[in-house]
């Protein structure tokens, strides 16, 4: 079986966070990146199944920030066979628009061996959730989002999936197909520095050029705003059973109890 | 002397007991050069004389428990000068050669013979007494046992005990029988003496009778024990001393090994070091290590002496095909210690630096985290995000590499940036005094009073990483190599003469880890400078603290680890404050369960070594009001554990700095204003 995990990086959320001038987007000046979370619990998902199952786990990414690098030789570290970023003119930093990142993503898992692709059900930076079901699309596969778990099946996989309102099923997919993963069945794991070197060491990165990027319809952001903090904070006076009392009524008062 | 079917038998008795002996012995020997690394034999002749004397007065022994440290002491005395006694026993026997002399330098050697036999088989039975009346061995419920530790140990013990007591015991006696048969008492041998005179009824051939027998049961026995020797704890009695003479002085405690295998840490007996498997020969199972152990203190399921006897119990079952390469011995983890235990381990160091047989069953803790790390084992989820903060952030907070010197935006004075202009100290902070809001007041207030005393000093500002001890002893070597790089370059751009730093794990691998990376500048803990400036009179503050009770917790990084006991002492003398010695103290120190790593792990259930620390200070007296602490984390772990034991309002937690603060403001008021 061979996976293939799409990854992407996104801002740090550790940094204070600006806007750029044209208010249209965050400064990319300020910016440090991560691996999309999603996309981290996708390559995790990818991994179990590598270990129960027996797979191939390819990681594929646009390389949008300059530092894809990191978060290839770090899934290499955790296991992934390969990894392969896809470069261009980009803008360094910028938010690539989602169909078109779909769209090299698609132009490249095409060339490849597959039988899943894993995505990431969203990513922070633009809380989209359209690349899975697009890939989908443009490659002509099946589609199921919001997994949580993954198991081999004869010529197909079984799915778990999340629904609203707490609510689960299993799904079962022909294979190939694309899923977009909400969570792995484990956390994440941990990629010891020695075997990140490692790879930066031993292991090749395949690099896609891309000299005209696709056209495909898009929205653009007209302005961006950052919170404001606000003072929503109650403080409770009073002793622990006044405390208590209060934290029972406002609870009942929500509903929430 | 000996009959000639006596002298025969005795030969060939020697020679098959020497032969299996020896057999056990090359076996250990092969076994323990399966480990990793080269016996470093090339510190014999150097070490030997200063081990031997330390030896001779007991010294590693006399470490703690001093009452059974005395018997033992009676015992080793006695069997040390029987080396002697039996080399002139077996000329006796076989040559028809006497010490049967009554004057000159052979009553000297009798009477030291005759007492010292005494005083051995006193101190035998007493700690036999203790070992099997008072029972004081026990692990608790929590520590991973092989199964036959229980009924082994306490028959090995038996085993040893009974042996000593026969084998002095049968030599005494037989000088009793001697002495009979010469027909008048040796008062060069008083005690036998005593004896011989209950023995002079006897007819000459039962006193014959009873030389020989007696000449067997000393002699002999040493011939009939000598096979078992290899699988005994009494093995300590060689593989001690030589534990001793082939470590290097010069290496401190504080200083890690790279690990074995190209990093990957130990999984088996085999990929430890060459040393941590002679430790579990010379362990002689007396659980002093487990006593000083906050884990074990606490009903954590560590020990570090289960781990050392859990490791030798494997070795006698399986020793031959160990030492032959035959076997694969299984993961340690299935016959060592469980990995909750590995996890439970502070690093204090406590039960290398309690060790009388010089054991360092901490490093083995290390070499199997550095395999789970490795392996990618699933980690400790709060520790995992601290290691990736850490790699991406230089620091464990998840918080920005470039907001660590924001505390500094805060004072009233500038400090420098020792990358852009020369200082005589370079501050290294550390994280916990950068990052940690409750402690960065504190930061604050060492600058203030480094600023007062006129110190020439700086910062790395955003330059400066975490330094890495903890991330070591976690077992992610990589992350300290990196972090440990980049502080390199970042201290290769600033001039100084010096580095002063508020955390003493930070001290600790700066001083003693970053050698090893061309770090060579003297390093200092913020209280021996403070202590400096004070005592120089840069920082006048004249005992101006005297109504007030305090005690003192020595960090294990800095008591225990860097021996620096005496610089907090001296500051907490020139405030002349009321001080009180906690009983466990300076490098007897107890670990606050922070260190190792442990600090951002999710602590487990029970009672936690802070709280039973805070209860240890509190017994100093119901008026004893501060808690004094000289570590960032130390000030993290008791204000919390002060909360949690119930002493709130009743026991401050205060960092030494603040003390000194209070002192000088105070000064600074006093002095008279100029008119």
């Amino acid at each position: 079986m061979n996976i293939v995990v799409a990854v992407k990086q996104v801002p740090d959320l550790i940094e204070e966070l600006e806007i750029n001038e044209e208010g249209t987007g965050l400064d990319p000046d300020v910016l440090s990146f991560v691996l999309n979370e999603f996309d981290d619990h996708a390559l995790e998902e990818a991994l179990l199944l590598k270990e129960e199952a027996g797979a191939t786990v390819t990681v594929v990414g646009v390389d949008t920030t300059g530092e894809l690098d990191q978060a290839l030789y770090t899934a290499i570290a955790k296991g992934a066979d390969k990894a392969v970023k896809i470069v261009g003119d980009f803008e360094e930093g910028e938010r690539m628009p989602t169909p078109i990142m779909a769209r090299l993503l698609a132009d490249a898992i095409r060339e490849m061996d597959y039988d899943l692709v894993f995505v990431g059900v969203q990513a922070a930076d633009d809380l989209d959730g359209q690349v899975a079901p697009m890939l989908a699309a443009l490659l002509g596969l099946p589609h199921v989002g919001v997994v949580v778990g993954v198991e081999k099946a004869d010529g197909a996989v079984k799915v778990h999936k999340e629904f609203w309102g707490g609510i689960t099923a299993d799904v079962l997919v022909e294979t190939p197909a694309v899923l977009g993963i909400q969570a792995a069945r484990q956390a994440p794991r941990y990629a010891p520095v020695s075997r990140v070197r490692q790879a930066m060491k031993e292991a090749t990165i395949e690099e896609i050029e891309v000299d005209d990027l696709p056209e495909a319809p898009d929205a653009s952001v007209c302005r961006m705003f950052i919170p404001e903090a606000t003072g929503r904070a109650e403080m409770l006076e009073g002793d622990e059973e006044a405390v208590a009392g209060k934290i029972v009524e406002i609870l009942k008062e929500r509903g929430l109890v | 002397m000996l009959t000639l079917p006596e002298r025969i038998a005795f030969v060939l008795l020697a020679v098959v007991c020497v032969a299996i002996a020896a057999r056990g012995f090359y076996r250990i020997y092969r076994a323990i050069t399966r480990g990793e690394g080269s016996i470093p034999f090339h510190l014999f002749a150097r070490r030997v004389v200063p081990v031997s004397i330390e030896i001779l007065v007991q010294k590693p022994v006399m470490k703690a428990r001093p009452v059974v440290s005395v018997f033992h002491a009676f015992v080793f005395f006695a069997f040390t000068f029987y080396t002697l006694v039996n080399i002139f026993d077996l000329a006796e026997g076989f040559v028809g050669f006497t010490t049967l002399h009554r004057g000159g330098l052979w009553a000297l050697y009798n009477l030291i013979a005759d007492l010292i036999s005494v005083a051995g088989l006193v101190g035998m039975a007493a700690l036999l007494i203790r070992r099997f009346g008072l029972k004081p061995f026990r692990f608790n419920d929590n520590v991973f046992l092989n199964p036959h530790v229980p009924e082994g140990i306490p028959r090995d013990s038996l085993i040893v005990g009974v042996f000593i007591l026969l084998h002095v015991g049968s030599r005494w006696l037989g000088q009793a029988f001697r002495i009979a048969a010469s027909g008048q008492p040796d008062w060069s041998q008083p005690t036998a003496s005593v004896v011989s005179m209950a023995l002079a009824g006897l007819s000459e051939g039962a006193l014959t009778f009873g030389e020989h027998a007696t000449w067997w049961l000393a002699l002999g026995l040493i011939l009939l024990f000598l096979p078992y020797f290899p699988y005994s704890k009494h093995i300590h009695l060689m593989i001690a001393p030589l534990n001793w003479i082939l470590r290097d002085p010069e290496k401190p405690l504080g200083q890690l090994d790279p690990p074995t295998k190209n990093g990957e840490g130990a999984a088996h007996l085999h990929e430890l070091r060459w040393f941590q498997l002679l430790d579990t020969y010379a362990c002689i199972m007396c659980l002093r290590c487990q006593d000083v152990c906050p884990a074990h203190n606490t009903a954590q399921p560590l020990s570090p002496a289960a781990l050392e006897i859990n490791k030798r119990y494997f070795l006698n079952e399986h020793l031959g095909e160990f030492a032959a390469g035959t076997l694969n011995p299984p993961p340690l983890l299935e016959m060592a210690i469980s990995k909750e235990a590995v996890w439970a381990c502070t690093t204090c160091g406590a039960c290398v630096d309690i060790c009388p047989t010089g054991n360092r069953p901490m490093v083995d803790i290390v070499d199997i985290r550095r395999h789970l790390v490795y392996a990618g084992d699933e980690l400790d989820p709060n520790l995992q995000d601290a290691l990736e903060s850490l790699m991406r952030q230089g620091n464990s907070f998840n918080k920005p590499a470039r907001r660590r010197a924001r505390w500094a935006k805060k004072l009233d004075f500038p400090i420098k940036d020792a990358r852009k202009e020369p200082v005589e100290y370079l501050w290294f902070v550390g994280d916990f005094a950068s990052y940690d809001p409750r402690m960065q007041e504190n930061t604050k207030t060492v600058a203030q009073l480094f600023h007062q005393a006129g110190l020439d000093f700086g910062l790395l500002y955003e330059g400066e990483r975490n330094s890495g001890n903890d991330v070591r002893r976690v077992g992610e070597e990589g992350l300290f190599e990196m972090l440990v790089e980049h502080n390199m370059k970042e201290l290769g751009k600033a001039q100084f003469k010096a580095i002063v730093t508020t955390d003493p794990h930070t001290y600790n691998a700066l001083k003693n880890e970053y050698r090893a990376y061309g770090l060579d500048v003297p390093v200092y803990h913020y209280t021996e400078v403070l202590a400096d400036l004070i005592e120089s009179g840069r920082l006048k503050v004249n005992g101006r603290l005297s109504n007030l009770v305090a005690t003192y917790h020595d960090p294990c990084y800095l008591g225990r680890y860097n021996r620096v006991t005496e610089a907090p002492r001296r500051i907490l003398r020139a405030l002349g404050v009321d001080f009180r010695e906690m009983p466990r103290h300076g490098v007897n120190t107890f670990c606050c369960g922070a260190g190792g790593g442990r600090i951002w792990m999710d602590t487990a259930t029970g009672e936690r070594p802070s709280e039973q620390r805070i209860k240890e200070a509190a017994s100093l007296g119901d008026d004893l009001k501060y808690f004094v602490v000289a570590c960032p984390k130390d000030m993290a772990m008791y204000s919390d554990a002060v909360k949690t034991a119930g002493y709130e309002g009743k026991i401050e937690v205060v960092d030494i700095a603040q003390l000194v603060a209070r002192a000088v403001e105070r000064e600074a008021h006093e002095q008279p204003q100029p008119a």
